[in-house]
């Protein structure tokens, strides 16, 4: 009887492949089923937004930073505006500081609500696809009415927001915020007591909390491995020290984990809108002396920014110009890609699919 | 420690090594005096228990454009932090026009993998002991150069005009 | 199709084929316009509208849209997001991979001529119209669901207005 031979062979996925994360290649080295090695191919969206950039002034950055993360654009604009604001000192009036922190934290709640029905998607269930995005057209209708925008807001500038808010805007939020906070029951009950999901993500594609801080994790998928750190609180930025919420941690760090992490910080996130609306002070929304050619002096700064999915951090380098000499961006999924050939090898091929899910990863602030 | 005393302690500790510059805004920035010590800096900040900066948050290369005086055309900026203790710093390199080349900082911090093929592959930085440096974000046949380049230019590359 | 291609030369001859030809015309286009199913192909800001417009809300379902993974069960690329010059030889053979009859709508600014990556960029590929031939273009950044939607109405028009002898060769 001839002798049975195997070899490893390398399957490609991607970079068009069903689940919407953008375009990303993994090249597989497959042994049957089990996957030995993965290389993540990446540079098929890559934009150069950076060396745009460096050729716009300012305020004409500001629209194209959206583009860097376009399911949590409003971030993407403070992180832009904020680092502009450190390099020229500008003091950004209050009720311009509520608007922004108002607008981040509904748009991390709309973010991890389309987390939640990719991800659902991307394992096999369909339904809480359309149960995660019915809620959140509720928020994107709030800022439609704001700055006439679905996805890419271009709302926050520097020294402050674009526009004042209408005045139907703090009972409309509300009214949605309690029917997503009535919805989450829903939500759990789809997906948390069903034993396929509970085979499919408990367990799997544990990320060790040492290996996730060596290779730069942050955001969601580093507190759901069990590391207490959330820029929000640690470094804190606009008034997040100014309300009482709590940083949600988990403590296996797999697939479930990161799941249900993200569900967590949205019922934070509802704490903390509600503790805004309630604060909300008059005043001016834009900071004096800031028009649209504004020239930050020269100097160069670091900011970040806690996003739906990790550090958002911009570099810029000024010297004094019209336009900025190097605007460099940090994406928190630069690194959640990173470090994946290090920890979801030796497992079979769907349980990549459902670790590459809950990773939470959009090509953009990969490739930028 | 608030961030006026991390700058006066780091200041105070790496004397010789480090510089404080004035150009950082908000966190401390250093300028490292030897491009060549970079990694044993590296190293001692990672292991030093009062600042503990083991997580590398991100890195850089800058292309300034100066080209009188050639050797401070590059930089590279480090930016790093400390989980526990809540601390962030800045570091930055100063590389020469000619054949800029830095050390690779994966042993220290692994996240520097990534950022650092983004340095050879747009600016044409070498990096020494990467083993992954090639082909990484742009297309397979490129043949154009080091496109992030102040002085790189290419048949098909439109530039806005200017109002 | 080679029946279908022959059918009108023989129909011409006839006394009162033309009405087999418009009769087959119709059944066609109702099949053709009324069940288009695309491939989910979105790079960008533009798919998370294209997401959106597949759910709930905005319903794709009710023009008899479903998405497909793979181009070969697909008879509509909706080209949704910015073609990068890496990712463009990529369309062209999902765009060869799928089987005639075969349609492109270009949606957003970038797939039409670069949308914001016009100028001072490298990497993008400004507009999508020298590598696949699109029949219908959606301007926005990104254009909300209901211009998709009635992108695709369009096209549906347009379909229906094929004739037969279009496939016959020339």
């Amino acid at each position: 009887m001839a002798e049975l031979r195997t070899e490893e062979f390398v399957v490609n996925m991607g970079p068009h492949h069903p689940s919407t994360h953008g375009v990303c290649r993994l090249m597989l080295t497959m042994d049957g089923e089990i996957v030995t090695k993965i290389e993540p191919v990446i540079g098929y969206l890559h934009r150069s937004i950076e060396k745009i950039c460096e050729n716009r002034t300012y305020a004409q950055c500001v629209p194209l930073m959206d583009r860097v993360e376009y399911v949590t654009a409003m971030s993407c604009g403070y992180m832009f505006a904020g680092a502009v604001e450190k390099l020229g000192g500008i003091e950004v009036p209050l009720r311009a500081q509520y608007l922004r922190t108002i607008m981040l934290e509904l748009n991390r709640i709309a973010s991890h609500l389309l987390f939640y029905g990719v991800t659902a998607m991307d394992i096999g269930a369909y339904t809480p696809f359309l149960y995660g995005l019915r809620e959140r057209e509720l928020i994107i209708d709030l800022f439609e009415e704001t700055c006439g925008q679905r996805l890419t807001y271009n709302y926050i500038r520097i020294g402050g927001v674009s526009q004042d808010i209408r005045p139907d805007f703090v009972p409309k939020c509300r009214e949605a915020l309690n029917v997503i906070s009535a919805k989450m029951s829903d939500y759990t009950g789809l997906l948390n007591e069903n034993p396929i999901w509970i085979h499919r993500t408990k367990g799997v594609g544990v990320l060790p909390a040492d290996l996730a801080k060596a290779y730069g994790v942050s955001g969601p998928n580093l507190r759901a491995s069990g590391v207490n750190y959330d820029i929000r609180r640690n470094d804190p930025y606009l008034l997040y020290d100014k309300f009482d919420w709590n940083v949600a941690v988990r403590p296996n760090g797999d697939c479930f984990d990161r799941y249900m992490l993200r569900l967590d910080e949205i019922m934070q996130s509802i704490r903390i809108v509600t503790q805004a609306l309630d604060g909300l002070p008059d005043g001016e929304i834009m900071a004096k002396g800031v028009t649209v050619n504004y020239k930050a002096p020269a100097g160069e700064v670091y900011h970040r920014v806690e996003n739906s999915r990790g550090e958002l951090g911009v570099y810029i380098q000024s010297d004094g110009g019209k336009k900025p000499v190097r605007v460099k961006i940090r994406g928190g999924s630069y690194n959640s890609l990173m470090v994946l050939p290090h920890f979801a090898t030796n497992r079979m091929i769907a349980d990549l699919v459902a670790i590459f899910a809950t990773l939470d990863v959009i090509m953009p602030e990969v490739d930028r | 420690m608030t961030r006026e005393e991390l700058a006066a302690y780091a200041t105070e500790k790496f004397a010789g090594r480090l510089t404080p510059l004035a150009t950082g805004k908000y966190d401390p920035l250093f300028l490292v005096n030897d491009a060549g010590d970079l990694l044993a800096v590296a190293r001692a900040l990672k292991e030093d228990p009062k600042l503990q900066l083991e997580y590398l948050c991100n890195a850089g290369a800058i292309d300034t454009g100066k080209i009188d005086p050639p050797d401070k055309r590059f930089e590279i900026h480090y930016s790093v932090a400390s989980l526990q203790l809540s601390l962030r710093l800045d570091l930055k390199v100063v590389l020469p026009a000619g054949k800029p080349e830095v050390e690779s900082l994966q042993p220290v911090w692994p996240a520097a993998d990534w950022f650092e093929r983004e340095f050879w592959e747009l600016f044409g930085i070498h990096v020494r002991n990467h083993n992954h440096l090639g082909q990484f974000l742009l297309p397979d046949d490129w043949n154009q150069g080091f496109p992030m380049r102040k002085d790189w230019d290419a048949p098909d590359f439109v530039r806005m005009p200017e109002k | 199709m080679g029946v279908i291609k022959k059918l009108p030369v023989y129909a011409e001859k006839i006394p009162g084929g033309s009405i087999v030809l418009t009769s087959l015309e119709a059944l066609l286009h109702q099949g053709q316009a009324k069940s288009l199913w695309y491939l989910l192909f979105g790079t960008a800001c533009c798919a998370i509208e294209l997401m959106c417009t597949g759910a709930s809300h905005y319903d794709f379902d009710r023009l008899g849209m479903i998405f497909r993974p793979t181009p070969r069960q697909s008879d509509l690329i909706i080209a949704a997001g910015t073609i990068t010059k890496k990712m463009a030889p990529r369309l062209r053979r999902l765009y060869d991979q799928m089987a005639e009859p075969r349609y492109v709508i270009a949606m957003g600014g970038c797939t039409i001529k670069g949308g914001p990556f016009y100028y001072d960029c490298y990497a993008v590929e400004k507009g999508i119209d020298h590598i696949i031939p699109v029949d219908i273009y959606i301007p926005g950044c990104p254009p909300r669901p209901e211009s998709l939607l009635e992108g695709c109405i369009h096209l549906q028009e347009k379909i229906k207005k094929q004739r037969l002898t279009d496939w016959q060769e020339k």
